[in-house]
């Protein structure tokens, strides 16, 4: 293939060559069946480039990652797709929108099935990216060097909330209706500046098609834009922070002949590139506990996005997603709910508007925040529930508990009127 | 090391026109900042818009005689109930102050079906988690002989129109 050739090539090795060599233009490179060529898979194709070379075996343990937030990629991903789809039959109107799915249900080939996986992975990922948090808090893999990646991860999570909310306004049911309202009234509690920051989320002094068009372009445009370059910079920092934080093992310890060399944290690279660039080269030196990416973590991935797009496509099936009545601007349903995710904060709202919707959560959200800056210890990383991190593991878990109760009470034990009933 | 050398004799050779590129250098970091603040108010100002479409927030209700003594009428468009005890006429709003929902009139006043606050016939809280009594709007007589509320003007409550 490669050999150099000084004679002109005829026509005829053209026509004969003419297939493969358009496909080794595409691929510079063959199914790869060394480990030269596995590195080179990672190297020269674009879609791969994402991926380290080699990876820690450890980094592998499905137990460890449990998958959650490749989970959460495959769910975003699904919703781009979808949400491009549903978007040829949406319109932003207040006198159309719900019209329009009501088209999606009954005319539009295929129109109820996205409506669903549109839904049902919204709802996935909303739970995928809070478990995918709770993971990192329980292992420990936010403490240096991986401060700031936990940080982009908070914001990332409240983005996916965001979208979330401005996605089920969008069906102009009642639900969406009663959702702006509460949920644009709670922002109206913020001290100072509450009331402009009402007005500018409405557009408008009341509930109209103002708003729904300013949560439209939010939800198609504005969030996914700041989602997909937040998720960007997130992937990155895993591999500038030294890959994923992982489990140790007793075999990682050095045998005694062996020459140690010093492997800064942080700075670790493998293979070609941190061969040319990275001031340690470990070859030969430190026994080698990592797999090549091809095919170790590519099977992985690909595992963990047929189960996703599996689950996504069988709920869709079994379960259609919600649509209320058409907005009643004079008549809130009662009680008038919002998601399960959200149920926990109105509950809270049902207490005090201010600190139920906007004191705890801020809180909340300044610890989440500031959790690897506080948090410093070293110990315990890697390690599910590792014995040094009682104390924060225990503080954590009572969080997450508390809210999945008050989640639990909004639900099933609020009636009309918000009065307290019992579903037994 | 030769790097630290040089640019030290650069620094003692050239020690009057440093400042000065330092200062322009600074300046035009003001002035870069400045643009990327200005860019941001602008932005917040052109998302706050100087025409809205809603209906007008000052209304007629209709003539007096419309409203025997003794009414309570909640006009659910314009979310105000229209009240009249004699001859003073009063105009509540039934927007919940908690979070937005529309009160219902109930025989003790005002309820709200969204977190369950209540209040009295003033609109005065007694129950829930409303924080702020139900606002009284501004009612007056327009030179056609018919009622006006106006929703932008605030009074203090109980504070009637007498017609």
């Amino acid at each position: 293939m490669n050999t150099p050739t000084t004679k002109e090539t005829s026509l005829r090795t053209a026509v004969r060559e003419f297939p493969s060599n358009v496909w080794s233009s595409i691929f510079r490179h063959p199914l790869p069946s060394n480990d030269l060529e596995r590195s080179q898979t990672s190297f020269t194709n674009f879609f791969l480039h994402l991926h380290p070379v080699k990876v820690h075996r450890n980094t592998l343990r499905p137990i460890y990652t449990m998958g959650l937030g490749l989970m959460s990629l495959f769910l975003f991903l699904i919703l781009v797709v979808t949400g491009i789809l549903l978007m040829f039959y949406y319109v932003p109107s207040t006198t159309q929108a719900y019209d329009r799915m009501l088209d999606l249900r009954g005319t539009v080939a295929f129109g109820l099935f996205l409506r669903n996986m549109h839904r049902w992975s919204a709802h996935g990922m909303v739970a995928l990216v809070f478990l995918h948090m709770c993971r990192v808090f329980f292992t420990g893999a936010y403490k240096k060097p991986r401060e700031f990646n936990w940080v982009l991860g908070v914001v990332l999570l409240l983005v996916t909330l965001f979208l979330s909310f401005t996605g089920y306004l969008l069906p102009w049911d009642q639900l969406a209706f009663w959702a702006i309202t509460v949920g644009t009234s709670i922002a109206g509690y913020a001290p100072l500046v509450g009331g402009q920051i009402k007005f500018l989320l409405l557009g408008d002094t009341t509930v109209g098609q103002e708003a729904l068009l300013r949560f439209y372009v939010l939800h198609v445009a504005v969030l996914p834009a700041v989602m997909v370059l937040l998720v960007a910079v997130h992937f990155w920092r895993i591999r500038k922070d030294g890959g994923l934080s992982r489990p140790e093992t007793a075999s990682a310890k050095a045998d005694a002949g062996v020459v140690q060399i010093r492997i800064e944290p942080g700075k670790r690279t493998f293979g070609l590139q941190g061969f040319v660039r990275g001031p340690f080269t470990k070859i030969g030196n430190v026994p080698d506990d990592t797999v090549y990416s091809w095919p170790h973590l590519l099977v992985a991935e690909l595992f963990v996005f047929v189960l996703t797009v599996s689950v996504i496509l069988l709920v869709s099936l079994a379960f259609h997603a919600p649509l209320e009545q058409p907005v009643n601007v004079m008549h809130p349903p009662n009680p008038a709910k919002a998601p399960w995710y959200f149920l926990g904060l109105q509950e809270m709202v049902s207490y005090s508007a201010f600190w139920g919707g906007i004191g705890v959560p801020t809180v909340m959200v300044v610890l989440l925040f500031l959790t690897p800056y506080i948090d410093r210890g070293q110990k315990g990383v890697g390690r599910w529930f590792a014995r040094e991190r009682l104390l924060a593991n225990t503080i954590f878990l009572s969080l997450v508990i508390l809210n999945v109760i008050f989640i639990i009470i909004g639900t099933f034990f609020r009636g009309p009127n918000w009065t307290f009933v019992s579903p037994f | 090391m030769p790097l630290a050398v040089e640019s030290r004799k650069v620094k003692a050779t050239a020690e009057g026109q440093m400042p000065r590129r330092r200062l322009l250098a600074w300046l035009s970091s003001v002035g870069l900042f400045g643009s990327a603040v200005l860019a941001v108010i602008s932005d917040l100002v052109f998302f706050k818009p100087r025409v809205t479409y809603s209906p007008s927030a000052r209304f007629g209700i209709g003539k007096p005689d419309d409203f025997p003594p003794g009414t309570r009428i909640a006009r659910e468009v314009d979310r105000v109930c229209i009240v009249r005890d004699g001859n003073r006429m009063a105009a509540i709003s039934t927007t919940c102050t908690h979070l937005g929902c529309i009160v219902s009139i109930s025989d003790t006043g005002f309820a709200c079906p969204c977190h369950g606050s209540h209040y009295d016939q003033d609109g005065t809280v007694t129950g829930g988690p409303a924080p702020k009594p139900l606002p009284w709007f501004k009612v007056s007589l327009a030179p056609n002989g018919e009622l006006e509320v106006d929703k932008n003007s605030q009074i203090e409550p109980g504070t009637y129109f007498t017609v």
